[in-house]
């Protein structure tokens, strides 16, 4: 009704001139007569025969003659006459034409209700409402519930009719799954509740126990990947069946419905499953199942996290093994590459299979971090490992190659709680290297000491970075020693000197052994040089890092070079006017440190092939009666003979503990240091605030133990740089 | 609501008998209580809603198998406006121009019956 048409509201006006339809009595009666036997026609697919307009005119009457209320109880009567003939009809259809006639005859009832609508459009429209009456639609569906589909006949016969379809097309059967969509939307279209309580609870309580039973079966014979299989395709069936033929709405349900049966309640014996479980899976890197638990898990609670436990506690026991196995620890190369190993493959699983899942990458690092720290000795191997391959390890590399294993071992150094004792073997490693000359690529070794910088900040590495600028420099200093003064020197020995910065070196304090008086002249002409140059500085002479390089004469006048240490050197030169020597006039010549020298004869006479003297008695090892002789019978194919010192590789146990200790002792002004930093700003503090502090501060270099924190603050409170509150004894004040 | 000199765009006419079927194409004819028929595009019979349900009804009842519809109760005149409405109506409705649908004062209680009746 627009812009032109009259108003409504002006119909109650108009009834006022009604006077012109004649009232019989019997009008309303006859009215309903045609009314009714129209309904009736309309069922009976007769209505070609009926007007529209004289049906719809007679409603209209009736209605405006306030028989409404006849009329709409008379339709309602007739209606229910009608679904009641309906349900027996229904009701006698055999088997599987049940469901058959009951689409059939909806469709019909859908139909001519309609029709009886249209005809019915004014009461519909102005009766309804005002006498708050169901509209005629809503009626007919109510209708239809109430008599076929809440009838006893029919109500349990279409519930078993449509679960056992489904059932049998969870068996494998083909079933009419159009037939099932329609009734299905039947339900539907009387409403939401009818769907809900007429169907589909039941539907998923019998799920729910068709799924129990199944899972259980299939748990019994399966291994975990057929089982994960399984249920994967039990899962996309019901998704299927859902979009097929039932509500959308049912989809979320009927999913929790095989999550918590297959899954859900399975999940733990999934994951702990023998010799094809999680941890199978992850040893035998089977992507394609570890994809599959880890989309099935998500989908439940609690589902990801039992994988990542399983994982966790997975990785931790395999990785303690590792780490604590004393066969491992003996190549530490070979143990970091392990490590780099069991890193990578499990990368590679998350990223394959986990969807590159973030929690999961944190599970893999806390993991890593807390099996590496179990072995103290963790930072000393991969410093070895770095030491290794920069080495040789890294020979016919390409810089990508050489970035990418770096970019590794960065990746197990972040998992170093210990970073500073790593800094220390690093340091170590990395002067024998840059003395020796034996590092591989200067490039790999800038780029090794970008990456801690990157890591841990210009302090960590500025050591580092002066240690290769001192090699620089000596080359510089070198050069102009031999172009000064080589006129000087004559024919005598060719000393190579690197001056190295005290504090940058890892240097241990050794008294100097007496050098041969060949190499001393030499060796004072440079300290004159030097510190003619550079006036206030102190030079000492490092004799337990240095090598030389000598040549010896054998007894079938067979020439060879012998690459030696400096020890071995001064050792080898007393040989020259002696045929033997026994052990202690050596060691009264040379001064060598006895642990030192030992190591250095025996290198010297009990390596085969490098046996360059020959000791009495002959035996493995060095005791202090020994004698020693030149080895007039040494041979060699080779020219130029490296003879090693025997020199672990890996520290001596009381190594360890002399390097432990230095760490100790480095830790202790940086504990302290932050200490007065945090007080500084602080003030006042109380003790277990400062000990978390002073925790967070160094957590980047290494894990502080409380008790020695503690200690410093003592110290600290000695020095007068703290006192204790005098009321708190807790709290600690900042002494200015 | 009362108005001149607007001009409707009524086009009913007489006679012609057209068989036509679908939505909302072709025409229907209307015939009033004296028997004049009018033939309008069933576009425009749809303004009225009983007339859009008679016409779309699923059932096949005769007006829908015939095209044509009885109103024994709507004298001609009064069709004849009601049709001239539809077209109005149908014209103006939706759009932003609007014009007057003139309404002789004489006809009105019978027309909004008959409005009443057809729920236009």
């Amino acid at each position: 009704m627009s812009g032109g048409g009259p108003p409504r509201k002006r119909n109650f006006k108009i009834e006022a001139f009604k006077h012109r339809v004649e009232l019989d009595p019997k009008y309303a009666e006859r009215t309903w007569k045609v009314l009714e036997h129209a309904i009736h026609e309309i069922y009976n697919h007769n209505a070609s025969g009926l007007s529209f307009e004289e049906l719809y005119r007679s409603a209209y009457n009736m209605v405006l003659h306030k028989y409404g209320e006849k009329l709409y109880n008379g339709l309602e009567s007739t209606m229910t006459w009608r679904l009641k003939e309906i349900s027996k009809s229904i009701e006698a259809a055999q088997g599987g034409l049940f469901l058959e006639e009951l689409n059939a005859k909806w469709m019909d009832h859908n139909k001519a209700l309609q029709m009886i609508r249209d005809i019915l459009m004014y009461m519909d429209r102005t009766y309804v409402p005002t006498s708050h009456r169901t509209p005629v639609h809503e009626l007919g569906l109510n209708l239809w519930r109430d008599h076929i589909i809440h009838y006893p006949m029919i109500h349990g016969r279409l519930l078993d009719t449509l679960l056992d379809l489904i059932h049998r097309e969870r068996m494998g059967e083909v079933i009419n799954r159009g037939l099932m969509r329609s009734i299905t939307k039947m339900l539907m279209d009387l409403g939401p509740a009818v769907y809900q309580d007429d169907f589909e609870k039941p539907f998923l309580e019998v799920s729910a126990s068709f799924y129990s039973g199944e899972s259980q079966e299939f748990i019994e014979c399966c291994d975990c990947g057929n089982y994960l299989k399984k249920a994967e395709r039990r899962l996309n069936e019901e998704m299927e069946r859902v979009s097929h033929y039932l509500d959308a709405g049912s989809e979320a349900k009927i999913t929790s419905v095989v999550e918590k049966e297959m899954i859900a309640n399975h999940m733990h014996r999934l994951v702990d499953m023998e010799n094809s479980g999680l941890v199978n899976m992850l040893i035998d890197d089977k992507y394609e199942d570890l994809g599959r638990m880890y989309t099935l898990f998500r989908r439940v609670s609690d589902g990801l996290s039992t994988i990542r436990d399983m994982m966790t506690s997975y990785l931790r026991e395999t990785g303690k093994h590792l780490v604590t196995d004393p066969e491992r620890l003996k190549d530490p190369v070979d143990f970091v590459q392990c490590l780099l190993n069991e890193k990578d493959k499990h990368d590679k699983i998350i990223n394959v299979a986990f969807g590159n899942d973030k929690t999961f990458q944190n599970a893999l690092n806390s993991s890593f971090e807390f099996f590496i720290n179990l072995n103290n000795r963790s930072p000393e191997f991969i410093s070895l490992y770095v030491d290794d391959k920069l080495r040789k390890g890294l020979k016919g590399a390409t810089e990508e190659d050489v970035e990418g294993i770096l970019d590794k071992v960065m990746m197990l150094f972040r998992y170093l709680q210990e970073k500073d004792v790593f800094e220390k073997y690093y340091k170590q490693h990395l002067a024998k290297r840059l003395l020796s000359g034996k590092t591989v690529s200067d490039d790999a070794e800038r780029s090794m000491i970008v990456k801690l910088k990157t890591e841990c900040g210009y302090q960590f590495t500025s050591k580092l970075e002066g240690m290769f600028t001192d090699m620089k420099t000596s080359q510089d200093t070198m050069q102009d020693f031999y172009a000064k003064k080589s006129e000087e020197l004559g024919d005598g020995p060719t000393l190579d000197v690197h001056i190295l910065t005290t504090g940058s070196w890892p240097t241990q304090p050794s008294p100097p052994c007496s050098l041969p008086p060949e190499i001393l002249t030499v060796c004072e002409k440079f300290r004159g040089y030097y510190l003619g140059t550079h006036s206030g500085r102190r030079l000492t002479w490092q004799t337990n890092m240095g090598t030389a390089d000598i040549k010896a004469t054998f007894g079938k006048s067979q020439k060879h070079e012998l690459n030696v240490s400096t020890y071995q050197m001064c050792v080898l030169m007393l040989f020259n006017s002696s045929d033997g020597l026994t052990y202690k006039d050596i060691e009264q010549a040379t001064e060598i440190p006895s642990t030192d020298l030992k190591r250095c004869l025996q290198s010297l006479a009990c390596v085969k092939g490098k046996n360059v003297l020959r000791k009495e008695p002959m035996s493995k090892d060095i005791s202090e009666d020994d004698t020693f002789f030149f080895n007039d019978k040494f041979t060699s194919k080779l020219v130029k003979v490296k003879i090693g010192t025997v020199v672990a590789a890996k520290e001596s146990e009381p190594e360890k503990q002399e390097t432990r200790q230095r760490v100790e002792e480095d830790r202790k002004p940086q504990i302290e240091a932050a200490i007065v930093r945090i007080m500084k700003s602080r003030r006042v503090l109380d003790h277990n605030s400062i000990v978390s502090e002073v925790t967070k501060q160094l957590q980047a270099r290494f894990l502080p133990n409380p008790v020695i924190i503690k200690k410093r603050i003592e110290s600290l409170i000695e020095r007068e740089f703290l006192e204790r509150d005098k009321a708190d004894r807790k709290l600690y004040r900042y002494l200015a | 609501m009362m108005g001149k000199g607007g001009e409707a765009a009524a086009s009913a006419q007489h006679k012609e008998e057209n068989e036509e079927e679908g939505d909302m194409v072709g025409v229907v004819k209307l015939i009033s209580a004296e028997g004049f028929e009018f033939v309008i595009d069933k576009k425009a019979a749809m303004v009225s809603n009983t007339l859009r349900n008679m016409l779309t009804s699923p059932g096949g009842f005769a007006e829908t198998r015939e095209g044509e519809v009885r109103f024994p109760e709507i004298s001609t005149a009064i069709l004849e406006k009601i049709c001239q409405y539809f077209y109005w109506s149908l014209h103006y409705a939706s759009g932003k121009e609007t014009a007057e649908f003139p309404i002789e004062p004489e006809i009105t209680l019978e027309l909004m019956m008959a409005a009443n009746y057809l729920d236009t």
